[in-house]
């Protein structure tokens, strides 16, 4: 093999990859950017070019501020939830041997059970005359009358929330579990031998170690948390109202519902602002937490 | 670590000697916990497949978890009778699989390269990372309009082209740990016995990382099974619908009745649960080793 096809071989390595990123992120931000700056349709791309008119309408539209606001108000509620629950289990199934093999494999079934069979079935347990819930709760005598969980604007996004949850808690236990178990052994030997108590080894030993990786996997979630479409869409289709209308249905009922891609674009620009900066926010945030506890 | 100090000086009030597991919450109060993890994640899954085999008129009647009307395998029947869902398990087979193969073939060399060789040093990584950060209805638009250019809309082969493009991120921070924790001594005396790069990624380091390999493959592979977005965007016609958005609309078109709804969503789980079973070792591992390395 000649040393001149060496050199280059690692460049050669990543340049499908490469030409991947270039095709599925790079131009399609670029097309994104372009488009947004014209009244584009779905039939007719790059028509009539408007420079910021339709990033004026952005910040006019109260819709896509209800969808923002929603987005939020989801992510950072269930990520909340699902780490402090995942976190929870973690630690009290931390030193189970006998199962916890078992549990951590049938953590994986929520997480990769397909999100429309998921809607499908939180579907089913919320209706008013075939579900669950509504059974349960008559035959416990705390409801008179079925409650219509999906079409109330006050309980949708709190059942849209529950079925997230049980999807993503096993998850955040999974990524909890394996952080508690990476913990150094030596400083628990020491808190044995000194015999002090479970809270105040939890408080001053294990909290303090586990922070940095808690809000890791708090990040990550929170990320992925942002991305939701699939419920919304098979579960409320963003009603009643637009109560669970959330950015990226916002911007595929614009885009592909309504056929505006022009606007469409300028949503997405703008939506990926937004994660940007937090992104931003949270890596800094964290880093200075992490220098304020001197790790 | 302050905090192991703090606690050395701490005078004991406790006998010494307890076990580190006292620490610890006691056991009848894991099991408990555990039991009622294990439940509730059950729960949803049990009671589908419950609906599943109960009788129609029941269904429409009553929510109970248990059918007392006796069982049926009606809804099955009419689930695979009313929907073309071989068809579209089919095809949701045939694009997970082959995006997966694909996605897995760019990964590896471009892991190791990254990696081993720090090509396109922190950009590339980072470029990585946002790609998979960035929600995909941002770039919904311009694929939509880049498969309708090479004309492969309602086609499986554009979808597979996409899942495998999409998928690139998440198979490149799997199989990221496993390639980082190699021993370099092992290429090095690889490249001392004559091994070109190529080949000993091939020889040498794919043997090693195998494990990676599988969990990542897994995973990608349940992520295009799974994926709704680019099917929804993507596919019109049952010629090209995966599980997912096949049954969504037929369910939006034809207003399915409960219990085939309930059959239809177990034949498209049912395949998932089985490789989660199988290979839950690997992706266990993978998930949780890429999750928390920080």
């Amino acid at each position: 093999m000649s040393t001149k096809s060496e050199k280059y071989s690692p460049k050669l390595m990543v340049l499908p990859a490469f030409i991947i990123l270039l095709v599925i992120s790079l131009i399609p931000l670029i097309y994104v950017l372009g488009t947004s700056l014209t009244e584009a349709t779905l039939a007719r791309p790059f028509d009539h070019f408007v420079w910021f008119e339709q990033y004026k309408q952005v910040f006019a539209d109260a819709e896509f501020g209800i969808s923002l606001v929603n987005t939020f108000v989801f992510a950072i509620s269930v990520t909340t939830i699902q780490t402090f629950l995942g976190f929870v289990l973690a630690y009290t199934l931390w030193h189970e041997r006998r199962f916890g093999g078992t549990l951590r494999t049938l953590a994986l079934l929520p997480l990769f059970t397909p999100p429309v069979a998921i809607a499908m079935i939180w579907k089913l347990i919320y209706d008013p005359n075939s579900g669950l819930a509504n059974y349960y709760l008559a035959k416990l005598g705390l409801t008179s009358a079925p409650i219509a969980f999906l079409g109330q604007k006050s309980l949708a996004f709190p059942a849209i929330m529950a079925a997230d949850i049980w999807q993503w808690t096993p998850f955040c236990f999974l990524l909890c579990l394996a952080a508690l178990q990476s913990l150094p052994k030596e400083p628990y030997e020491a808190a044995m031998v000194d015999g002090a108590s479970g809270w105040y080894v939890f408080k001053r030993l294990t909290f303090p170690m586990i922070v940095p990786q808690i809000i890791v996997i708090f990040i990550f979630r929170l990320l992925i948390a942002f991305k939701v479409f699939d419920l919304i869409y098979m579960l409320t289709y963003g009603g009643p109202g637009n109560s669970t209308d959330v950015a990226s249905f916002y911007i595929y009922r614009v885009a592909f519902g309504q056929f505006n891609t022009g606007y469409g674009a300028a949503l997405s620009i703008v939506v990926l602002i937004v994660i940007s900066v937090v992104v931003t926010f949270l890596t800094k945030g964290r880093e200075a937490l992490l220098r304020r506890i001197g790790q | 670590m302050n905090s192991v100090g703090d606690i050395v000086k701490k005078p004991a009030k406790s006998t010494i000697g307890r076990s580190l597991k006292e620490i610890f919450l006691g056991r009848p109060l894991r099991i408990f916990i555990s039991i009622v993890f294990v439940g509730i994640i059950i729960l949803p899954i049990f009671y589908i497949a419950m609906t599943s085999i109960k009788i129609p008129l029941e269904i429409s009647l009553s929510g109970a978890l248990f059918p007392a009307m006796g069982i049926t395998g009606v809804n099955w029947i009419n689930a695979f009778r009313t929907v073309p869902l071989v068809q579209f398990l089919f095809n949701s087979t045939v694009a997970a699989v082959l995006s997966t193969v694909i996605v897995i073939a760019v990964a590896i060399p471009a892991t190791y390269s990254i990696i081993r060789f720090n090509t396109g040093g922190w950009f590339l990584p980072t470029w990585i990372i946002g790609t998979y950060v960035m929600p995909p209805i941002v770039v919904s638009i311009p694929v939509f309009a880049m498969v309708k250019l090479v004309h492969l809309q309602n086609n499986l082969i554009g979808l597979i082209l996409v899942y495998a493009m999409a998928n690139l991120p998440v198979a490149v921070w799997l199989l990221d740990s496993y390639i980082r924790n190699l021993p370099k001594e092992l290429e090095y005396a690889a490249w001392v016995d004559g091994y070109g790069k190529f080949e000993t990624l091939l020889r040498v380091v794919f043997p090693l990382i195998r494990p990676g390999v599988v969990s990542a493959a897994v995973i990608c592979m349940i992520l295009s099974w799974n994926e709704f977005l680019f099917a929804l965007l993507l596919t019109y016609s049952p010629v090209s619908n995966t599980f997912t958005i096949g049954i969504s609309r037929f369910i939006g078109q034809h207003g399915m009745q409960f219990g085939e709804m309930s059959a239809a969503a177990l034949a498209g789980i049912i395949p998932i649960y089985v490789i989660v079973l199988l290979f839950s070792r690997n992706v266990v591992e993978g998930l949780t080793r890429g999750g928390v390395k920080g």
